[in-house]
């Protein structure tokens, strides 16, 4: 029996396609997921699990892995074995400490010599790192042959701030509810305040609030309130402590007001106050 | 003048305009939402499919207008009427396909209106007056493609140059359509004209942005190449088809003209896709680093598969055709030599250098790359062997034009052996970057690669400068035998064209994919559920389900077009020319 030709063509490419895709399925198959925020504020971590967190960072979210090595000279990025202990010599009058931030968040200051300015700003988008994996980072690099004595308090308060991405869809996120009806319920019947501090007020068991709206995106504060488990505790805190059923006691008009209440946390006397 | 207002074509631009002054309304209605889904398959994978087949139609409307009316001069000049039945030929090809191309546009665009319609707000709120602009050359460009195709036969004999300044006027206005659209796309990767909070500073600043003129040289020429690869393909078919030697000797010379074209935009493609990767890394590292070692690496690894199959296949048919050519027997000898250098570029292209692999691969091998074969995987090992793979194929072609043709000129001997020393010199000249490439640190490197691409077309003009005046007026030691050529050469044209589709669906993920988490790179991040970016398997597996409704809908639009010639061949002013036997086409 003789073919038709259009039969014999379409076998032909379909012969092709199916070569091509079945290749690109026996290679590993690496999908890249976007970077989860970290937030270690107001919690009592330890030295060891910030350079933990650091480390984290430092192969994922940062990105740093792509052109510094440890021990292996790079020829994008310095070595970074014993940068503890050498950042203390490379700028005159700076110590390891604060020329690690700087070199993070304005790499182009001091530039090691050979090395081309290529290296981003780590709290800009798109690495857009916050002010507590700028914590983390600069523990795990003070870690590596110096001592880790890193506080938050030394990360500038403006780092990260454009952290979630200028424009679009994340900075402009607002919920349709009150937020005085939902610091109401933030007081009251929520309880939230028995565990979470926000300014001077509220209780010392969960992670102080006084900039979750900074730190933290709406879609993780909306989950953590529904379904705390499946976000995780932040580190230096008790796990499992934060009531399962919270989100089931709300209304559904409490819980969109008090998302429009924490959303307005985001630092300074605003979010202090009473 | 009132068959022009009832085609479809136009009714769609219609369409297409009032969708586009919908759509400043439709992003302020959609404020509140920054996302819906497209049932069953998810937004992603809606956008994605559609945006695949719309460039597809695209690539293939816009690219072979270019070389038809190319074609057309040149029937024009020589008074050849074959040549002005070919462009034609072309030409309908690609009118059959207008309607569908306007039509995904226009589906693509409710696809971002709908589902995406925070992002679309930002975009809209950046680009708003180049849509004016879009829709205006959209007007224009259909006007007078429609005059070029209608007025085919109105405006011959002394009114031709009207005809020909239309065809050139039709291509001008799709290539500013081009042009503008790739200032959406290219802003998406590396965005500017915009302040740290994303609002716009400098609407030039936001289209001239780092990756828009390499995107819009790069699409130009691989649009070329895409259509010369569907054109050959639908000659293929009717080659193989064919129920004559007339009409087998008319579609292999299509099919040659369409391969040769294609092959002539293929050879300079990997120069427009170096300057491409170079802005990328110069607008920001960490992409470019990402792109060509991160998550996407393997993808090179595929690209070069492809590119290779592309070189190889082209070679061969042009191996091929050389059977039909009497007096290419002197030349058969350098065949071997041709493939090995190929098959070694094409191997040392496919080397990759440190990939992802398991803790147990890399321990049998000794480290993320092999201890040998890894240096193979560089950039300085692989620059080289695609600018030899280049000088090659050229070589290839150079070997078919003069196939049967002996130079009269008493300068024939020396103007060859200048050609051999300009091809041994751009050959050092590329290895010798190469190999110098590895003593030197990567930002130096990189320049070198601008040597060896400057060293490989300064030989293909100066050879080209030689040949040109050597073989004019060449006694012909025989005619090409046209419709003789091996069935199997029909195959390889339709490989070419599948694999080139193929190739810019995974250009199209590498593209998109190199954005990751952000809608436009750094500034619009993409919170949705589809955030993440697939891997490579998922990947081809949309590639191929596109692909294959790409090429079923192309050969019912054919069909369609074919439809409305049945009965009429015999009276059209563009009857097919008697072809078999003839020459002068290469």
């Amino acid at each position: 029996m003789k073919l038709p030709v259009s039969v014999k063509v379409s076998a032909f490419a379909l012969i092709v396609m199916g070569a091509y895709t079945y290749y690109a399925n026996s290679i590993p198959q690496i999908q890249s997921k976007p970077p989860e925020e970290l937030s270690l504020e107001g919690g009592n971590v330890t030295p060891e699990q910030l350079v933990k967190a650091g480390e984290g960072i430092f192969k994922e979210k940062g990105t740093c892995e792509i052109c510094h090595r440890i021990g292996q000279k790079g020829t994008r990025a310095p070595d970074l074995a014993g940068t503890g202990a050498t950042a203390s010599k490379r700028k005159p009058g700076m110590g390891a400490k604060a020329y690690l931030i700087e070199s993070l968040l304005d790499p182009a200051a001091y530039l090691v010599e050979g090395y081309p300015a290529i290296m981003p700003k780590v709290d800009r988008p798109p690495i857009a790192l916050n002010r507590s994996e700028l914590w983390a980072l600069t523990a795990y690099l003070q870690s590596l042959g110096g001592s880790v004595d890193v506080k938050l308090d030394d990360i500038p308060k403006s780092a990260g701030a454009t952290a979630g991405g200028g424009a679009g869809t994340t900075t402009e996120f607002k919920m349709p509810g009150d937020p005085k009806a939902g610091q109401a319920v933030f007081m009251g019947k929520g309880a939230c305040v028995a565990c979470h501090k926000v300014g001077d007020v509220g209780g010392p068991v969960g992670p102080p609030l006084t900039e979750i709206a900074k730190i933290q995106t709406p879609e993780y504060i909306m989950a953590k309130i529904l379904n705390p488990a499946s976000m995780g505790t932040v580190s230096g805190f008790p796990p499992n402590v934060m009531p399962p059923t919270l989100g089931q006691t709300l209304t559904a008009k409490e819980y969109v007001d008090l998302m429009a209440y924490l959303l307005t946390l985001k630092g300074g006397a605003a979010g202090a106050k009473k | 003048m009132a068959r022009w207002f009832t085609p479809p074509r136009l009714r769609l631009s219609l369409l297409f305009l009032i969708l586009l002054c919908a759509v400043p309304v439709f992003a302020q209605e959609s404020k509140e939402v920054a996302y819906r889904a497209f049932p069953y398959i998810g937004s992603r994978l809606a956008v994605r499919a559609i945006a695949q087949l719309h460039l597809n139609f695209a690539a293939f409307i816009l690219g072979v207008p270019i070389f038809a009316v190319i074609i057309e001069i040149m029937g024009w000049r020589t008074r050849d009427p074959k040549y002005d039945w070919l462009a034609h030929e072309f030409v309908k090809l690609t009118f059959a396909a207008f309607s569908t191309t306007a039509l995904l546009g226009a589906l693509l665009l409710f696809l971002f209106v709908g589902l995406y319609p925070k992002f679309w707000a930002y975009m809209a709120g950046i680009f708003t007056p180049t849509f004016w602009i879009y829709a205006a050359l959209f007007f224009l460009e259909t006007f007078t493609v429609y005059l070029w195709y209608y007025g085919w036969e109105w405006l011959s004999g002394p009114k031709k140059w009207v005809h020909v300044c239309l065809g050139v006027l039709s291509n001008l206005f799709g290539t500013a359509i081009l042009v503008v659209s790739n200032s959406w796309v290219t802003f998406m990767v590396s965005p500017g004209g915009i302040d740290d909070a994303g609002n716009l500073v400098s609407l030039w600043g936001a289209i001239n942005n780092y990756a828009w003129m390499p995107i819009n040289i790069h699409r130009l020429i691989a649009n070329i190449v895409f259509g010369g690869t569907i054109a050959a393909a639908y000659a293929a078919f009717r080659f193989l088809s064919a129920t004559s030697d007339e009409e087998r000797a008319r579609y292999d010379w299509m099919g040659y003209i369409g391969n040769f074209v294609a092959l002539s935009a293929f050879i300079v493609l990997p120069f427009a896709g170096y300057y491409l990767g170079r802005e990328i890394y110069a607008f920001n590292q960490t992409m470019g680093i990402t792109m060509m070692g991160g998550f996407m690496s393997w993808l090179w690894i595929i690209q070069a598969i492809l590119i290779g199959v592309l070189f190889i296949g082209s070679n061969y048919y042009l191996w091929l055709g050389m059977e039909r050519i009497p007096g290419s027997e002197r030349y058969r000898k350098y065949i071997p030599y041709l493939i090995m250098v190929i098959a070694a570029g094409f191997m040392v292209w496919a080397t990759p250098r440190s990939l992802i692999v398991t803790l147990q691969e890399a321990r049998a091998m000794g480290g993320t790359h092999h201890p040998i074969l890894g240096f193979l995987g560089v950039m300085s090992a692989k620059n080289t062997a695609v600018n030899l793979m280049i000088l090659t194929t050229f070589l290839s072609f150079l070997l078919y034009r003069r196939a049967n043709k002996a130079s009269l000129r008493p300068w024939a001997s020396t103007g060859v052996a200048a050609q051999w020393a300009v091809f041994a010199l751009a050959a050092a000249i590329v290895t010798f970057y190469g190999v110098y490439g590895y003593f030197v640190e990567s930002i130096v490197r990189i320049g070198f690669s601008v040597y060896q691409v400057l060293a490989v077309l300064g030989a293909i003009v100066v050879i080209m400068a030689i040949d040109i005046p050597m073989f004019k007026g060449a006694k012909a030691t025989g005619q090409i035998r046209w419709g003789t050529i091996a069935p199997r050469s029909q195959y390889v044209l339709i490989l070419l064209a599948v694999t080139f589709t193929w190739l810019m669906g995974l250009m199209g993920f590498a593209r998109s994919g190199i954005r990751q988490h952000w809608h436009v790179y750094g500034v619009v991040r993409d919170s949705s559920p589809d955030a993440v970016t697939p891997a490579l398997g998922y990947a081809a597996n949309v590639i191929t389900i596109v692909t294959i409704v790409f090429f079923a809908l192309v050969m019912f639009i054919f069909w369609l077009g074919s439809l409305g010639d049945r009965g009429k061949e015999e009276a059209h002013a563009h009857a097919a020319p008697v072809i078999a036997g003839g020459s002068g086409a290469s």
